[in-house]
């Protein structure tokens, strides 16, 4: 009833589609094309900081996204119909993987990552041509309006009220309400956010997806300063803004879709593998120079798992390129990613022992002499702070694993 | 790149998974571990007629030519199944050693391995040497007179043949003789896993030149490299378990009514199996490495190799552990197949070095 071996035998030449772990030729050659650009065309000041730790300013932020336009990258994630690159999952990965290695900021994901696509898939023809551009060019800095004080994981629970009205012809929505951990909505011309249009159904009918002018009268911006010292997060107050009805994004009372869309696009690359390897890479060396076994077995593991989590993405990847679809598996990688990235800044501040009782804020010491200590030493502590986020933003951990009880395992 | 299984893996695997099923459920298991011999001849003649003894060997050797992918995927089937046949010590331990190397009889040899019709353990393994196993103690006289004592020689009790390492003048050497020759003594034990192994001492055993498998760079590197896919197959049996213990709780608590509701209900249950599946996932994307740089020779082989043993030897444990309290009582029941999962843990991460041992290794 088993006996098969001599099936297998016979069957040894047809092995088609073997396992491979090596990217094709044309993806290396796509690799060494965006070195290149890193190399040559990556703004020089915006790296001289980022490879000093420095924090960067709004104008080094424009110049390296400038810069990404100029070359065409910038819409890394669109179809090319609407100016965007294209590419495949794999080439989309090692564009995150080697930017996040060469040390490159984030790509700024409000514009071209979360409501460019929005508007693309769900905006008239109008909203195309009004936004698109100008978020492949850089002209415009969006921000995100969806948490609310009340309404963190619970996004649905969302109040911030648009009510239409009509003068003179002139059909728009007014709106009341506050939006909060806006990230550098201080630098913002534009805000998309996700009002209340009804209240009478179950909470996630009746909200709305709407394209708000930051210049509008009423709108108040006051900054959040976060644990690390840095002003990066704000609350938005809207009192009475009138918004015009032709920036809302679809139909009424269909915002929670898109809002779904949205997260899911914004999953992609969130494991940062790149920049992860970049700071397990300048941690091996502090450590090597150390002689301190404790924090070389912890640096040991973390090289270990996060192998493991770049393995597992490229498991995605293939399964994408295979023809499937990436489930709430993804959520696996948002959790493990966001880890390692607490857990390696967090040996940063284990490795600068004493020293890391010394903090200047987040941009170092720019204003007076730096004391006696290891360089690494700010900047790991301000790492450690700033990136208690990332298992909090995003949809937190904990609702990743909610996500992932009922999707995986079924209950 | 693709990293998914071709159609013949996948069939593979199925074929595995229907063997354990129909024919090595936990209560065969039980009985085999409780029979004198620690495996099953009918079982173990069934593996032979299914070519799976044949699997590593290379074709010229009368095998079937398949490689570490191969090899990884019976591993993870057999963790499942907590399969305690002795695949490890016969086939992977010894079969490949021969395999690789000049040895004349290896072809006999291997012939015998193929149809199940011989059991040949590898000595490799010395009390207070540690992990060094190329350094063995057990000394070879220009003579060829053998001295000295093996440790956890895995099957020793029903080995015919045991390769033996020794070193000649400070060379390495690997040499292949009868268990039942003059001055060998075997002394055999249970594994916590089911198992058996034996210590076993060579007393003025009196050798020729034709039980030298290989000698110096060549002993060395064949020793290195066998120890290395032993290690890789037992880290994919590691993955087959933690798959089991994830798979095997979450039926459980789907089951288990509590306080009115199945405990499957509680979010702190959940989440803690969220973690489980996701230990076992990170854990196969690490098998997948590993094997694939096995498959290609490639010079960090032994790298991801330690890499993954590093990793299962720890969150395998860590997964067998949960398995276990979420099972309540049940867990810690003899009688219930869960609790030996963590004993099968315990053991793979003792062999060919521990979790510790291996992320040194790793930098």
């Amino acid at each position: 009833m088993y006996n098969e071996a001599l099936f297998y035998q016979s069957n040894l030449i047809y092995k088609e589609k073997n396992m491979d772990i090596n990217f094709s030729k044309e993806d290396i050659a796509f690799r060494d094309e965006v070195r290149d650009w890193l190399s040559n065309d990556y703004p020089k000041h915006v790296k001289e900081k980022t490879d000093a730790g420095i924090t960067i300013s709004k104008e080094d932020l424009i110049d390296f996204h400038k810069a990404l336009s100029k070359k065409g990258w910038m819409g890394y994630n669109w179809p090319v119909e609407y100016g965007g690159t294209g590419w495949s999952a794999s080439k989309l990965y090692i564009f995150n993987k080697e930017l996040g290695l060469a040390g490159c900021p984030p790509i700024l994901p409000f514009g071209v990552g979360m409501v460019g696509p929005v508007i693309y898939t769900f905006g008239n023809d109008e909203q195309k041509e009004r936004f698109l551009p100008d978020i492949l060019n850089f002209n415009t800095w969006w921000c995100q309006g969806y948490s609310e004080p009340g309404s963190g994981s619970d996004l649905a629970s969302l109040k911030t009220k648009a009510v239409l009205r009509n003068d003179l012809d002139e059909d728009y929505y007014v709106v009341n309400g506050s939006k909060t951990w806006t990230t550098l909505a201080q630098n913002a011309d534009w805000i998309f956010c996700l009002v209340r249009t009804d209240n009478s159904g179950i909470k996630q009918e009746g909200i709305s997806f709407l394209l708000i002018d930051m210049k509008s009268p009423g709108i108040e911006v006051k900054p959040i300063i976060t644990i690390d010292g840095d002003h990066e997060v704000n609350s938005v107050f809207f009192t009475d803004v009138k918004v015009p009805a032709k920036n809302l994004i679809g139909e009424e009372g269909k915002g929670w879709t898109y809002a779904k869309f949205l997260l899911a696009h914004e999953r992609f690359g969130i494991a940062g593998v790149g920049a992860s390897m970049r700071q397990l890479n300048r941690l091996k060396e502090i450590i090597s120079k150390l002689d301190n076994s404790d924090l070389q077995k912890k640096v040991n593991e973390l090289e270990v798992a996060l192998s493991a989590i770049e393995i597992t993405e490229l498991r995605l990847l293939s399964a994408l390129e295979n023809g499937g679809h990436p489930g709430a598996e993804s959520s696996i990688l948002k959790i493990k990613g966001t880890e390692m990235q607490q857990a390696l800044s967090e040996l940063f501040v284990e490795a600068s022992g004493e020293y890391a009782l010394m903090y200047p804020g987040p941009h170092g010491y720019e204003n007076n002499d730096k004391p006696a200590g290891p360089d690494y030493a700010a900047e790991g502590l301000s790492g450690f702070l700033n990136l208690r986020k990332t298992s909090i933003y995003g949809g937190s951990n904990e609702i990743q694993k909610n996500i992932l009880s009922k999707f995986v395992l079924g209950v | 790149m693709n990293l998914d299984y071709n159609d013949e893996q996948n069939m593979l695997r199925e074929q595995i998974q229907k063997f354990c099923e129909s024919e090595y459920d936990f209560y065969k298991r039980e009985e085999i571990v409780k029979s004198s011999n620690d495996f099953d001849e009918n079982v173990w003649n069934l593996f032979a007629e299914q070519g799976w003894l044949s699997m590593p060997f290379s074709e010229q050797s009368g095998g079937l030519g398949f490689g570490p992918i191969e090899l990884s995927i019976l591993f993870e089937e057999f963790g499942k199944a907590l399969v305690i046949e002795p695949y490890l010590s016969t086939v992977v331990l010894s079969g490949t050693l021969l395999d690789k190397s000049t040895f004349s009889e290896k072809n006999d040899l291997i012939e015998k391995i193929c149809t199940g019709s011989i059991h040949i353990s590898l000595a490799y393994a010395e009390v207070d040497n540690g992990y060094d196993y190329l350094n063995p103690s057990t000394t070879l006289d220009s003579k060829f007179v053998l001295n000295g004592t093996k440790t956890l020689v895995l099957n020793g009790s029903n080995a015919e043949k045991v390769i033996v390492t020794c070193t000649n003048d400070d060379t390495l050497n690997i040499v292949v003789l009868d268990a039942n020759t003059p001055g060998v003594s075997i002394n055999s034990f249970s594994t916590v896993d089911g198992q058996s192994c034996s210590e076993i001492s060579f007393e003025n055993v009196k050798l020729n030149k034709s039980n030298i498998i290989a000698t110096g760079n060549d002993a060395a590197n064949l020793l290195k490299e066998t120890i290395n896919l032993a290690t890789l197959c037992i880290c994919a049996e590691a993955v087959g378990c933690m798959e089991s213990c994830y798979h095997k709780t979450l039926e459980y608590t789907k089951g288990r009514e509590q306080f009115g509701q199945p405990i499957s209900g509680f979010q702190v249950l959940q989440h803690r199996m969220v973690d489980m599946f996701i230990e076992s996932e990170l854990a196969k994307s690490l098998l997948i490495k590993a094997m694939l740089e096995v498959n290609n020779r490639s010079d960090e082989m032994y790298k991801h190799v330690s890499a993954l043993k590093s990793y299962v030897g720890k969150s395998g444990k860590l997964s067998a552990k949960e398995a276990v309290q979420l099972h309540g009582g049940m867990g810690v029941s003899e009688e219930m197949m869960i609790g030996h999962y963590l004993k099968k843990m315990i053991s793979i991460d003792a062999l060919f070095g521990n979790a510790d041992y291996h992320l040194k290794t790793f930098s």
